[in-house]
């Protein structure tokens, strides 16, 4: 829900009961103060009147009425003249001003006698509720419960005396605005209440823009990797806002500086593995230039130096990737596009390999067309990709075996790699395995038994980064055939 | 004459394994052990430098800046790295080629014959291939200065080969190229020409099968 909507409905939501609550207790205090005054009326007409009720119970309280309908809500004035007996007024407040202000409104009292058995000999006497009789046994006077909003009061009074057929008086009147209300008669009071009301709401507007003005800022922010300050504008202002928007800031800072932490972090491991890198790879240099010496001098079986060389140079290779897997693995991998010669790099990856391939006789050859083709790649990845299934073909094939490794153009600006052989191939099934491993590449790392493992991984993922398709399946010589094919551009 | 190679290299077991493969395969060699940055005309005379990046003293590839402002002679840049953008700025910089740590020594010898090859005229008219000299103008063929005689689509097939001395060229460039492409029959015709090639040239011309590719005129031999 928005703000602003719930911001009304809690307005509405609260000043409703409180002005339903005043209003309920206005009634009661009017209530209240018209009780008393009934019972002191009352009593004012027990005095020396038990003769007199005895003598016509039917018509004691009741027979000064003043005459129906127009004057019997208006009760008397005070004056020099004492109030008609029966007529139900006040003694205490202000004298009011003939016809100054909203006319009175309370009814003249009445009252009604009733025997012991609670039976009234008047006509017009309402019948007593049983709660109400119940209510006055033992005590002197009695009421109904409060039922509101009705103006009415009664009370149930025992009579002073001993008597049998005036045991009971029952007396009737109204409450008046007049008398004892807290709140104003005229309901304009509920004005102010619902002025402040639309006050709120008007006065939230400019706020709430403001919170959405600092979502907007912050966001902004957000999306250039917290690396702007959140609105400036914000920051001029003392209030909450203003300070929600420098503790955005305050934060920003934060994650600014969490950022660099972590890319220098990352940076200084990626030299330490740039370092180890090169630290490695030049002794196994050596060690290759040894092993080369050593197939040279081996006269007869040289099995063992030729296994001790193609497991040199699948430690090169391995080095190799898992230092690209370091690079590839991340969400957000910068590719380094450049113009990249295939042609050429195709010529570096065959030169790589054929020494290991002549020690497995294994014959490696390219083929390229006679333009030159030029793709913009990173040359790093393509190269490792490339190199790796190269590597694949030749370490899985068999003596007299052959790998070669053909580009194509396709149409204007496309190209085919294809890298065939004539090893012993793959079965459908594992084919598919092998494809869904190396797209994978979380089992990728282990090495048997296919063998393919991280170097298949990483060319997917470098064909994938570049949006090359790059397809496995049986090659027209009986071996496998991985393809390549992609735009230059 | 012997040609004379510098390499710069830190490695002492690395460096003394590349001068003694380079001078079994009849080079000569200068060895600097660390990065040297010269001034114009220091620089001594070779034919081909072998660099090293990652040197004590100076970096290589500001020493390949100070060589590019007076010599085009060949540089091939040796990288432990594995860093794209080495390569492209050791690129950019004029190194001709680069080679990536660990290399077997063949692979080195190999860059390095390439690079210090003289580069073939396929553009000119007259192509000198060791003992095969084809002249395309005139359409004519000498082995060891002997005249051959050709027929013409046998004179096409060996020129598409010929432009491209050492290297595995398709059935399908041949075909396209000196074949008559829209016939299918083409392509199994070009098996019967290069046999007869093979046969008119001689020995000391070898047209090489390629498995998988198609032909190579082998240069090796031909040189």
């Amino acid at each position: 829900m928005k703000l602003r909507a719930r911001l009304a409905l809690t307005a509405v939501a609260t000043l409703c009961p409180v002005v339903v609550a005043l209003l309920y207790y206005d009634a009661l205090v009017q209530h209240g103060v018209a009780h008393e005054r009934l019972v002191g009326f009352t009593k004012a007409h027990f005095e020396n009147a038990q003769a007199e009720c005895e003598a016509d119970p039917g018509h004691w309280g009741d027979r000064h009425d003043p005459p129906p309908p127009r004057d019997h809500r208006f009760p008397p004035q005070h004056g020099p003249h004492p109030p008609p007996p029966g007529v139900f007024s006040s003694n205490a407040g202000p004298p009011r001003p003939p016809f100054n202000g909203p006319p009175p409104r309370a009814e003249p009292a009445r009252l009604f006698v009733y025997d012991e058995s609670f039976h009234s000999s008047n006509p017009n006497a309402p019948a007593l509720s049983p709660a109400l009789v119940e209510a006055i046994a033992g005590n002197p006077e009695a009421q109904p419960s409060f039922v509101w909003p009705s103006s009415r009061v009664e009370t149930l009074l025992r009579m002073p005396w001993v008597s049998r057929s005036c045991a009971y008086v029952l007396a009737r009147g109204t409450t008046d605005p007049s008398w004892g209300s807290v709140l104003p008669e005229n309901p304009m009071w509920l004005a102010p209440v619902f002025a402040v009301l639309v006050a709120v709401l008007a006065a939230v507007g400019p706020v709430v823009e403001r919170i959405r003005r600092l979502t907007e800022a912050v966001a902004r922010s957000a999306a250039h990797g917290y690396r702007t300050d959140v609105a400036e504008k914000l920051h001029e202002s003392t209030d909450e806002i203003g300070a929600l928007a420098n503790a955005f800031d305050a934060a920003s800072r934060q994650v600014r500086e969490a950022l660099a932490e972590k890319e220098a972090r990352e940076k200084s491991l990626r030299d330490f593995v740039s370092n180890t890198t090169h630290d490695v790879m030049v002794p196994l240099s050596v060690l290759q230039g040894h092993l080369m010496t050593l197939r040279e001098q081996t006269v007869g079986d040289a099995s063992v130096v030729i296994s001790a060389m193609t497991e040199a140079h699948y430690l090169g290779s391995l080095i190799h990737n898992l230092a690209v897997a370091a690079r590839i693995e991340s969400t957000h991998v910068t590719l380094h596009r450049t113009a990249v010669n295939l042609e050429e790099l195709i010529r570096r990856v065959v030169a790589r390999h054929r020494p290991v391939a002549k020690q497995l006789e294994v014959s490696l050859d390219y083929a390229v067309p006679d333009e030159p083709v030029e793709i913009s790649a990173d040359v790093t990845l393509i190269e490792q990709a490339i190199s790796n299934v190269t590597h694949n073909a030749v370490r899985y094939n068999h003596p007299g075996g052959h790998v070669v490794l053909l580009l194509e153009c396709r149409g204007e600006d496309g190209f085919l790699l294809r890298i065939a052989d004539d090893g012993p191939g793959i079965e459908p099934v594992q084919l598919t395995r092998l494809v869904e491993r190396g797209y994978r590449g979380d089992q990728a790392r282990t090495r048997a038994p296919d063998g393919q493992g991280l170097g298949l991984h990483i060319a997917f993922r470098a064909a994938e980064l570049h949006g090359y398709d790059m397809k496995l399946g049986p090659s027209e010589f009986g071996g496998l055939e991985v393809s390549f094919e992609g735009l230059k551009r | 004459m012997r040609k004379c190679i510098l390499l710069v290299e830190d490695d002492q077991a690395l460096g003394a394994q590349v001068v003694e493969r380079l001078r079994n395969a009849g080079y000569d060699s200068i060895w600097w052990k660390e990065g040297r940055r010269m001034a114009p005309g220091q620089w001594p005379n070779v034919d081909l430098v072998v660099l090293d990046l990652m040197l004590p003293g100076a970096y290589g590839l500001d020493m390949l800046k100070d060589l590019r402002t007076e010599s085009d002679v060949p540089v091939l840049v040796l990288s432990a790295r594995l860093d794209t953008a080495d390569k492209v700025r050791a690129l950019k910089l004029g190194a001709d080629d680069y080679m990536t740590k660990p290399f077997w020594p063949e692979e080195l010898l190999e860059r390095v014959a390439a690079r210090l090859r003289r580069p073939i005229m396929s553009r000119t008219d007259c192509m000198e291939l060791g003992v095969l000299r084809v002249d395309r103008s005139r359409r004519e063929v000498t082995v060891q200065g002997q005249l051959i005689t050709l027929s013409k689509l046998e004179f096409d097939v060996l020129l598409v080969l010929a432009e491209r001395p050492g290297m595995a060229v398709t059935r399908k460039i041949i075909t396209d190229r000196a074949l008559d492409a829209e016939n299918e029959a083409s392509e199994r015709h070009l098996d019967v020409y290069i046999s007869r090639l093979r046969k008119k040239l001689g020995a000391d011309v070898v047209i090489e099968t390629v498995w998988g590719i198609g032909y190579r005129l082998q240069l090796d031999k031909t040189q």
